[in-house]
């Protein structure tokens, strides 16, 4: 199809900063791209989970000889069967089947294998499973209660990481203390206290999760999987069944969505231990309703604020107290404070803090690492009270931020020193886009906000190999989860050597044939793989140069590298082939192959003002503000953003148009937790099972969404690039809220802003009034 | 041993191919692209009609593959992303939605474009409001739908200009 590709190919010159087609783009538009949903490998079995129907309960007896009966089956386990083995990131709570107690709806009780998908969920229906419920505690306040019911009795007897803050129902915690808050309180003319809450979104990746599992000689676990983190789920395999991880294989498949859903083991887990059992490939398949009871989707979160302001509008201090519900198990939960406390300071001048966040156990899902976790939670009790203190002590909105905002040089929360920071421009620039202080029409209302965000560390490793045919193969642990930052990172490699972008092929995420990485996670893909891939091409171009100098008879300082030709400078008619190049090597010393690594340089912080912290300051911080214009329907409270702006800082824009289409899908996402996104539950019951439940934006619902792209160097990005994936779904649900409260005077203070939820803010209003 | 189930006989054109199969009555129709002609183009997702990622073109109507039973497309003709490209070249909407960013993960891709071509059949010229709401069928959780909604009118003002 090479006359296909004729219109996505891009001239020649320098790649960065330019809007390449992502690389994938051909396949995905002609339904060739293979997802986990499309891998099968040949005498695979069907895998199928049951799952507790209780939120709490013990387990009595499993009977599981009608499963087996069942035409096909070949297999049944339960987690008596397996050996008592836990995972976890930061603390081993979990078993991959329950043993003896359940903890969640949809807890994974029991697993079948058989020859048909048919008769694998007719057989996992057939197991019986006695149960005695148990009380279940279903929010964060109910499982601190004294006398509650503890979600793991054993919790002291596993295994965590020592700086972990546990204790009982805690597992996680994480303060910021700095100066002396509570003088800063009193000494403050105003202290204003709101309490804030959220419900559990999920991420709703369209592809459910999937892995193949099989064990192929010599005694080597390969499993596709649509995993975010295959080298994380190499670890836990390992750990799991007791093998040493260099034989476990993780291949990533193509991902249809992840956005953090996918980075935690959820079912290569289960896929492996039947595989084990059956000496048999098995596939499993989740199905939606299992992907809306047992995922990792973002917390709900319980914040309240204390802010201490001056009469003048400056902040003087505050005080945060968070709770995130965990959910039954730890997965991402304990780490998560620590990030909570960063974005429940804001990106302000605050010389007195006392902020804490608390991960909690309960008897629902385990919460997890949707994009941002816990940004837009905090950023929308920041936010909201922003507003709410502007108007409270009738100043504007913007110009009380601006009054408070950090600046270059100026400290971070935990003690980290910023460079340049760009706020007061993202501010302004996204103020002035929506026409910020202009008149507006009845029930229509503006709202902003601000916040930042880390770019995640971490190391990545690459390979990088030329071919005699002038290509290039990139191999990275990273996986490309959708955003296009492996596309991204071909630019960065591909600038750097003069090639084509289309002359790189990557090779990504298989723990067996590509080098270590942190994962796709954290805006971290672009940044880290791309330095990585810097470090590479710097090597295999060094190679390349010192050879073509001999061939040209030039001087290595005199030469240049573009389109796939070595030139001397000035004299440019004296060229070779980068594929000739390529040849002279093979013969030399079997051919151009380099490997560039990259770490992440340590932030400095001040380790005396924090506890329990594992992201103690953002590395490459990122700022962003955002301006949302909503129309609000009086009589039935409904809201409809109608523009939205984002100002975002991304360092150097790589590749802008993937830049712009992760700031409109964050925004997207964003604006559905901000308006009616939601896990309902009915005490520890999840009431949602598909999309039909669970009310996802759609094309119609989207405003006009202006990105304006500012480009602030940081320090160690490839080009200076920061993290951009993230950023821009922290701060919607605040700026909607504040431009609600603009358009008809009602505060709603907790999400999603339902009709009813603004009706009634609207009503407490008029009542208030009255 | 599996019992042998019952099987109906389906004769269908798909991206205008003549198939007769034979398939067991309960599968649907995203099954028999999928796991009978081996079109894994076809994605499933809710499984329930309420996503759009199996939208197949049904006569030149989109629909849900997944809640229509196999056998009822007997006699029928369906197009799925496969049939879109002719001869190697990409039809213009594939075109529009790689060269404007339209396509992220790409998993609700291959539904969107078909829920795209069944508007632009009908109404060369549409208004963003048309394509906003011919598309309010398809989920995307990547986009935003911003760049899809930008396809969509570059592959219908290409499309109008006959430059494909």
């Amino acid at each position: 199809m090479a006359a296909a590709t004729d219109g996505l190919r891009s001239p020649a010159g320098p790649l960065i900063g330019r809007s390449v087609p992502r690389l994938d783009g051909f396949h995905k538009a002609t339904g060739r791209f293979a997802y986990g949903t499309d891998v099968v490998v040949a005498g695979m079995l069907h895998g199928r989970v049951a799952r507790s129907p209780y939120p709490h309960a013990r387990i009595r007896a499993i009977d599981t000889s009608a499963a087996l009966a069942t035409p096909g089956v070949v297999a049944v386990v339960t987690g008596r069967d397996l050996p008592e083995r836990r995972f976890g990131a930061l603390v081993k709570d979990e078993t991959v089947l329950a043993v003896d107690v359940v903890r969640y709806v949809g807890q994974p009780v029991a697993a079948v294998a058989a020859l048909a998908v048919e008769a694998a969920i007719e057989a996992a229906a057939r197991i019986a499973v006695e149960y005695d419920p148990l009380p279940a505690v279903d929010t964060p306040e109910a499982a601190l209660r004294a006398g509650a019911p503890l979600v793991h009795e054993a919790w002291t007897t596993y295994v965590a990481h020592p700086q972990l803050i546990r204790a009982g129902n805690v597992c996680g915690a994480a303060t910021i203390a700095k100066g002396d808050p509570s003088r800063g309180l009193a000494d403050a003319d105003h202290v204003f206290e709101d309490v804030f809450t959220t419900e559990p979104v999920h991420q709703a990746y369209l592809e459910p999760r999937v892995a193949i599992a099989a064990w192929e000689p010599p005694g080597v676990l390969t499993v596709h999987s649509n995993t975010q983190l295959p080298f994380e789920a190499q670890t836990v395999l390992a750990d799991l069944l007791g093998i040493p991880p260099g034989r476990v294989r993780v291949i990533t498949t193509g991902i249809g969505g992840a956005f953090g859903g996918k980075l935690r083991v959820g079912v290569e887990h289960i896929a492996a231990v039947l595989a084990q059992r059956v000496g048999r490939p098995v596939r499993i398949v989740l199905t939606m309703a299992e992907e809306f009871a047992a995922a990792y989707p973002r917390h709900a979160m319980r914040i309240t604020l204390r802010t201490g302001v001056r009469r003048d509008g400056t902040i003087v201090a505050k005080e945060a107290h968070a709770l995130l519900d965990a959910g039954a198990f730890g997965g991402s939960s304990p780490g998560l404070p620590s990030v909570a406390t960063l974005v429940l300071a804001g990106p302000y001048r605050i010389p007195h803090l006392s902020i804490e966040a608390t991960s909690v156990y309960t008897h629902k899902q385990n919460f997890g690492s949707y994009r941002a976790p816990t940004g837009p939670q905090c950023a929308f009790a920041v936010e909201s009270q922003m507003d709410m203190i502007a108007r409270r002590l009738r100043l504007d909105p913007l110009e009380f931020r601006l009054r408070n905002i950090v600046r270059d040089g100026d400290e971070g929360p935990s003690g980290q020193v910023f460079g340049k920071v760009s706020l007061e421009a993202a501010l302004r620039k996204a103020a002035a886009a929506i026409g910020w202080g202009h008149r507006r029409q009845p029930h229509h209302g503006k709202g902003l906000a601000c916040s930042w965000w880390t770019t995640t560390g971490g190391p990545s490793a690459v390979y990088a190999r030329l071919h005699a045919d002038g290509t290039a193969t990139l191999a990275t642990g990273c996986a490309e989860i959708g955003t296009g930052a492996l596309t991204a990172v071909a630019q960065i490699f591909a600038d750097d050597l003069g090639l084509p972008v289309e002359n790189v092929t990557l090779i990504s995420a298989d723990t067996l044939a590509t080098p270590y990485d942190h994962g796709a996670q954290g805006s971290r893909s672009t940044f880290a793989v791309g330095n990585a891939a810097r470090a590479a091409a710097a090597d295999i171009r060094r190679q390349v140069l010192g050879l073509a100098a001999e061939v040209l008879e030039a001087r290595v300082s005199d030469l240049g590298l573009r389109d796939g030709r070595v030139y001397v400078r000035g004299t440019p008619s004296r060229q070779v082939e980068l594929g000739d190049v390529v040849r002279l090597a093979m013969q030399r010393h079997g051919g151009l192959v380099s490997s560039g690594t990259f770490v992440a340089p340590a932030t400095p912080y001040k380790t005396d003002c924090v506890s329990g912290h594992f992201y103690p300051a953002f590395h490459a911080p990122s700022f962003h503000a955002h301006a949302a214009e909503v129309v609000v329907d009086p009589e039935t409270g409904t809201v409809r953003a109608l523009r939205y702006v984002v100002a975002q800082d991304v360092g150097k824009a790589i590749n802008p148009r993937l830049i712009e289409g992760q700031i409109e899908g964050g925004v997207v996402q964003g604006l559905g937790q901000a308006l009616r996104e939601r896990i309902a539950y009915q005490g520890a019951y999840p009431l949602v099972h598909n999309f039909s439940d669970y009310a996802l934006p759609r094309c119609g619902d989207v405003p006009q969404i202006t990105s304006i792209l500012i480009e602030e160097p940081s320090d160690s990005g490839p080009h200076g690039a920061r993290g951009v994936g993230e950023p821009p779904i922290i701060t919607p649900p605040a700026a909607i809220a504040n431009a609600v409260h603009d358009a008809v005077g009602a505060r709603v203070t907790d999400l999603p802003l339902s009709p009813e939820r603004v009706l009634r803010a609207m009503r407490g209003r008029l009542e208030g009034a009255a | 041993m599996l019992p042998r189930t019952r099987r109906v006989r389906v004769a269908l054109d798909v991206n205008g191919r003549r198939h007769v199969l034979q398939i067991p009555p309960h599968h649907t129709l995203l099954d028999l692209l999928r796991a009978h002609l081996g079109l894994l183009g076809t994605k499933e997702s809710c499984g329930e009609g309420v996503c759009g990622a199996c939208t197949v073109l049904l006569d030149g109507r989109p629909i849900n593959a997944c809640v229509m039973l196999g056998a009822s497309a007997h006699g029928r003709s369906v197009t799925t992303v496969e049939g879109l490209s002719q001869d190697g070249t990409l039809h213009p909407l594939q075109l529009a939605f790689v060269e404007c960013g339209a396509i992220q993960c790409g998993y609700c891709t291959p539904g969107m474009l078909l829920s795209a071509k069944a508007l632009l059949d009908v109404c060369p010229a549409p208004s963003d409001e048309q394509i906003r709401q011919s598309l309010s069928g398809n989920l995307c959780r990547c986009t935003g739908f911003v760049k899809i909604i930008d396809a969509v009118r570059l592959a219908a003002r290409r499309l109008a200009a006959g430059s494909g």
